[in-house]
């Protein structure tokens, strides 16, 4: 395998490799102050000048977060509901953006178009009626108040994802697969999926993501405590007059290890496109 | 590879195809639709009754009362009311060009951070974990955050800037920086998430398009240019796409920083809309605005998609 | 173009889900909610009022550990022990919470029975039936206990919609310390006011001099109508049908607050600041005078807040304007309680709430977290009077309750704060800013525009 000559790149890597450092910088510092500041102790949080180190080192707001707010709950929550709702939009988004990507179908485009139109429709004009619905169904304050809703309102997204990425990848893979004999399902399962495995990531980390952090239709259709998903929970943190940052942002740290965890697991699906064998020989 | 025009550039008329071919294509159709329905099933259910009420609502007089939405009369009042408002318009541009300016900075960023993202060897799982973690903080909060960052009591931006002689400016408090911090926040949360798109489109692209490019001894960015680019429409496209979706629904950051102020000159078409359903309780102008918005978003991108070329909406 | 896509099954099957979602649509639309309470006539409520279980939906009062509100249950629980109060914590930011609720409420649910809501919603939700009138089951002898003003503000066409449950206003936090130092006196003028806290921050003893809320936001309504009613001015005519903040009680308090930023007696920061910035300024010792509610003086007086200034805190009413009263008014602000008008047990949340506004509950709010407790005798009883100085100064206050009667208050009050922003952060002038609010105030109160 041959490797790719740097020769060319090398001048202009340089470059781009500077200015990626400024944009690494740019990323990491607020990041890194959202951190420092959670570890402040809670009087130090506003302190002024503000502490660029802190000092003393405190995890007084995590106690804060996880005893007096009941993170533990809010989190759990969370999980359970974007985990779920994440398998479903990627089970059903795969095979929807196969088929849209591939398979013949008279008015993909408008049904596509379609799609999009959903999910471009503002949440805030959506909860109310989907108050109503959710209300005649009896299922407010449950799990699938939220999964379902979430599922249908990411999926639209998750199969134009899933769509770009099997367009991504060369048709003769389909025919060698028929040639020999495979049925759709099983070139869909066993040849064309796994050279896809960037689409799911990416289709996964959104949809996982935006059930994470999604706020309005949470607060509305869960208002009972034990089914408080993590966004809304945080919104109960502090009083009318007091906005607590350090428990804020003790709660956002832990609230963003699981996506990072998952992103540093799956990590190698980015780039497992790589492999041709299937088609160059 | 397939590409998507023929050699000779003319049109022959096709020969007619075999009957067996025919009936294998219907087959496949049907599989297709298959394979759709579950999803289309699930996003009709759940999305059909409440989109269609919105608009609805937008073509009616609404009153919310304890019992429920009293609806009545079909006008078109709840939009002349919206094009005769200022909010409305000023919400309007300034969403427009919020859009477009931050759409356009993380595209540019977010395809710089993928090229060198591919090239890593080592550290790429490290440096993607820690760049989708903005994009993975709750939005309220990352308001919060920059909210902690611009304040100019105990923020650290106006201790910086006093430190290089640059004195204590009130960035949320006049028009122009505000809306400047708004966009800082919100290309700092987005642009790892356009990277990462980006990234998944680059490591999907052959190589044996660079190999025949170095034989021909082109340089880094006329390869760029020349090659890379041109495939990396559709995913370009993709991103931009759904930035430009989201950019349109900007709520989180005025609502924490600003609440649509100063005076109303970060009031964006979600904070219009919100306000107006659930401040003022006027649901049938906020169902316009936001029937409105979805419908201007639609056409944006549906041009959008025709002027890029992307060929997002076409197979090979 | 747009093709029916009914040749293929699939096609067919998202062409019966269409179908099916619409008819669904239309038929809930029909239906609407399930029935509500009984209707006006007779005034016997709903459900027992010795038993059951009650939702509460309140958001949370103080930060502190023991919370206000599991307290009170409690205490309510011990009296009432067949009643059982579930609590649900509404989010802290007054919108949200009231997005949630009308989105809940006009949705039918029966939950939350009783809620906590701002001072100034009783006309919108009394306006949407969003909320039950208590007057139809409380009678005069009930709404007499309140101090005056109060229930005037929860009143709506007559009808009495949310039961004071706690109180608050504005208050003018001074440090004892500087003004002993340099031999001032509490201002008892908003000038003296400026020119003090001008001379203080020249001498460097304090980095900013008098500290409130400019943001554009609900507070800067509450702090203009200080201004407002301190030179004798109003938003609306009594009618609640034309705005009357374009006058010359307008202009003299708008015209003050801009000549707080040019002077340097307030920064110009001013202009972002809310509740927990003005807090911070004056409780780390950057300012010399802060405009607040009644917590500031706990806070101030917590070093863990952060306060550097504990012991160092003087609260007094308002300054006033030369040749008006004194002191000057300070806006009301607090909490009622509410019913929802699905509420199953209708008795059951009259005996909490008739609890809650009774004087037990009132001395532990007063006594124990230093709230302003709504009831007149509690008031200005001698326990409370006695809690800090800031119940001490409250029997002393002149009060204007903010323009709240108009059930499109909320644009009322966003055409007032986004025009004092803009003045105060130097986009517009005094006058023309009064005459753009003063449109857009007829505008809304006449029931167009946007």
């Amino acid at each position: 395998m041959r490797k790719r000559s740097r020769k060319g790149w090398r001048r202009v890597f340089n470059g781009v490799n500077l200015a990626t450092l400024l944009v690494f910088l740019f990323i990491v510092l607020p990041l890194y102050w959202m951190i420092a500041s959670s570890l402040k102790t809670p009087a130090n949080v506003g302190a002024t000048p503000p502490q660029y180190f802190p000092h003393p080192l405190s995890v007084e707001n995590y106690h804060v977060a996880f005893t007096q707010y009941t993170f533990g709950r809010y989190i759990l929550n969370s999980v359970i509901v974007a985990v779920v709702a994440t398998v479903l939009v990627l089970v059903l988004g795969t095979f929807a953006g196969y088929a849209l990507g591939r398979l013949p179908m008279r008015g993909k485009f408008t049904l596509l178009v379609t799609l999009l139109m959903i999910s471009v429709f503002p949440e805030i004009a959506v909860v109310s009626p989907l108050y109503l619905l959710l209300r005649n169904l009896g299922w407010l304050n449950s799990y699938q108040a939220l999964i379902l809703p979430y599922a249908a309102f990411f999926l639209p997204f998750a199969i134009w994802i899933m769509r770009n990425y099997f367009l991504g990848i060369p048709q003769e893979m389909e025919e060698s697969a028929r040639i020999d004999g495979a049925s759709p399902v099983r070139t869909l399962w066993s040849i064309i999926l796994p050279q896809a495995w960037p689409g799911l990531f990416t289709a996964g980390v959104f949809t996982f993501t935006a059930c994470w952090t999604e706020f309005l239709m949470a607060l509305t259709f869960n208002s009972s405590n034990d089914l408080r998903t993590i966004p809304v929970g945080v919104a109960l943190f502090g009083s009318q007059f007091t906005v607590p940052y350090g428990t804020i942002f003790a709660a956002s740290v832990v609230a963003v290890v699981p996506i990072g965890v998952l992103v540093f697991i799956f990590r190698r699906s980015v780039v497992s496109g790589l492999t041709a064998g299937a088609v160059k020989g | 590879m397939t590409t998507g025009t023929t050699t000779t550039g003319v049109a022959r008329p096709a020969p007619p195809r075999p009957r067996r071919d025919d009936a294998f294509r219907r087959q496949l159709a049907r599989l297709g639709w298959g394979f759709t329905a579950p999803s289309l099933i699930l996003i009709g259910a759940v999305t059909i009754f409440p989109i269609l009420f919105s608009v609805i609502m937008s073509l009616s007089n609404v009153n919310v009362t304890g019992s429920g939405f009293k609806l009545s009369g079909v006008t078109g009042s709840n939009y002349s009311i919206l094009i005769h408002s200022d909010q409305w318009r000023y919400a309007l541009t300034f969403t427009v060009v919020y859009t477009v300016i931050t759409v356009a900075i993380e595209v540019v960023l977010g395809t710089l951070i993928a090229l060198v993202l591919e090239r890593l060897t080592v550290g790429r799982g490290w440096m993607m974990a820690l760049l989708l973690i903005p994009w993975s903080m709750i939005t309220v909060i990352n308001a919060t955050l920059w909210g902690y960052i611009y304040n100019p009591t105990y923020g650290v931006l106006d201790d910086i800037l006093s430190h290089l002689g640059l004195g204590t400016p009130v960035v949320l408090g006049t028009p122009l920086p505000a809306i400047i911090a708004l966009m800082v926040a919100d290309i700092w949360k987005t642009t790892p998430f356009v990277a990462i798109i980006v990234l998944a489109g680059l490591v999907m692209l052959p190589q044996d398009l660079y190999e025949a490019a170095e034989v021909d001894g082109a340089n880094g960015w006329r390869t760029f240019w020349r090659i890379t680019f041109p495939l990396l429409r559709p995913t370009i496209a993709l991103a931009v796409l759904f930035r430009v979706l989201q950019a349109f629904g900007l709520f989180d950051l005025p609502f924490v920083l600003t609440n649509g102020g100063p005076g109303h000159s970060t009031t964006s078409l979600a904070i219009l809309g919100y306000n107006t359903m659930f401040a003022n309780f006027d649901f049938g102008p906020g169902a316009a605005v936001a029937t409105s918005t979805a419908v201007l978003v639609l056409i944006g991108c549906l041009v959008f998609l025709r002027v890029f070329r992307a060929q997002v909406g076409k197979e090979a | 173009m747009i093709v029916l896509p009914t040749r293929t099954r699939g096609g067919r099957i998202s062409l019966l889900v269409t179908a099916l979602a619409a008819t669904s649509a239309l038929t809930l639309a029909a239906c609407g909610s399930s029935g509500t309470s009984a209707s006006g006539g007779s005034s016997k409520p709903s459900g027992s009022a010795n038993s059951g279980t009650i939702v509460w939906w309140a958001s949370p009062i103080t930060t502190t550990t023991p919370d206000p509100r599991t307290v009170l249950i409690n205490a309510f629980e011990k009296v009432h022990p067949n009643i059982h109060v579930r609590l649900q914590s509404a989010p802290n930011n007054t919108d949200t919470n009231r997005a949630s609720l009308v989105t809940t409420i006009s949705g039918g649910s029966a939950s939350p029975d009783v809620f906590m809501g701002d001072v100034i919603w009783p006309a919108e939700f009394g306006a949407h039936q969003l909320a039950v009138p208590l007057s139809k089951y409380l009678k005069s002898s009930y709404w007499s206990t309140f101090a005056p003003g109060l229930v005037t503000g929860a009143t709506y066409k007559g009808q009495i919609y949310g039961a004071p449950f706690f109180e608050d206003q504005g208050f003018l936090y001074y440090r004892k310390d500087l003004l002993r130092k340099e031999h001032l006196s509490v201002p008892k003028t908003w000038e003296q006011l400026e020119s003090d806290a001008v001379m203080l921050k020249n001498k460097g003893l304090v980095k900013y001099g008098y500290v409130w809320q400019g943001a554009s936001y609900e507070g800067l309504t509450c702090n203009f109508m200080e201004y407002l009613g301190s030179a004798g001015g109003s938003v609306l005519n009594s009618g609640l049908t034309k705005a009357t903040v374009d006058s010359p009680a307008g202009q003299k308090a708008l015209n003050f607050m801009r000549s707080l930023v040019t002077s340097g007696a307030s920064p110009s920061a001013v202009t972002t600041f809310q509740e927990p910035q003005a807090m911070s300024a004056f409780a780390t010792g950057q300012a010399a005078f802060l405009r607040n509610w009644d917590y500031g003086y706990s806070y101030a007086n917590t070093a863990s807040s952060p306060s550097k200034v504990v012991g160092k805190v003087g609260v007094a009413p308002l300054p006033g304007f030369p040749g008006q009263p004194y002191p000057g008014t300070s806006n009301i602000g607090g909490w009622n309680l509410y019913i929802n008008p699905h509420s199953k047990n209708v008795a059951a949340d009259l005996t909490f709430i008739k609890w809650m506004t009774g004087a037990a509950a009132q001395t532990i709010l007063a006594t124990k977290f230093s709230e302003i407790p709504t009831v007149q005798s509690v008031r200005s009883s001698e326990a409370v009077v006695r809690v800090n100085p800031v119940l001490a100064t409250v029997p002393h206050t002149r009060l204007i309750p903010r323009p709240a009667q108009t059930p499109q208050y909320p644009k009322v009050s966003q055409a007032i704060f986004q025009n004092v922003n803009s003045v105060l952060a130097g986009s517009s002038s005094p006058t023309s800013a009064l005459s753009t609010a003063s449109n857009s105030i007829n505008s809304a109160v006449s029931g167009s525009g946007l």
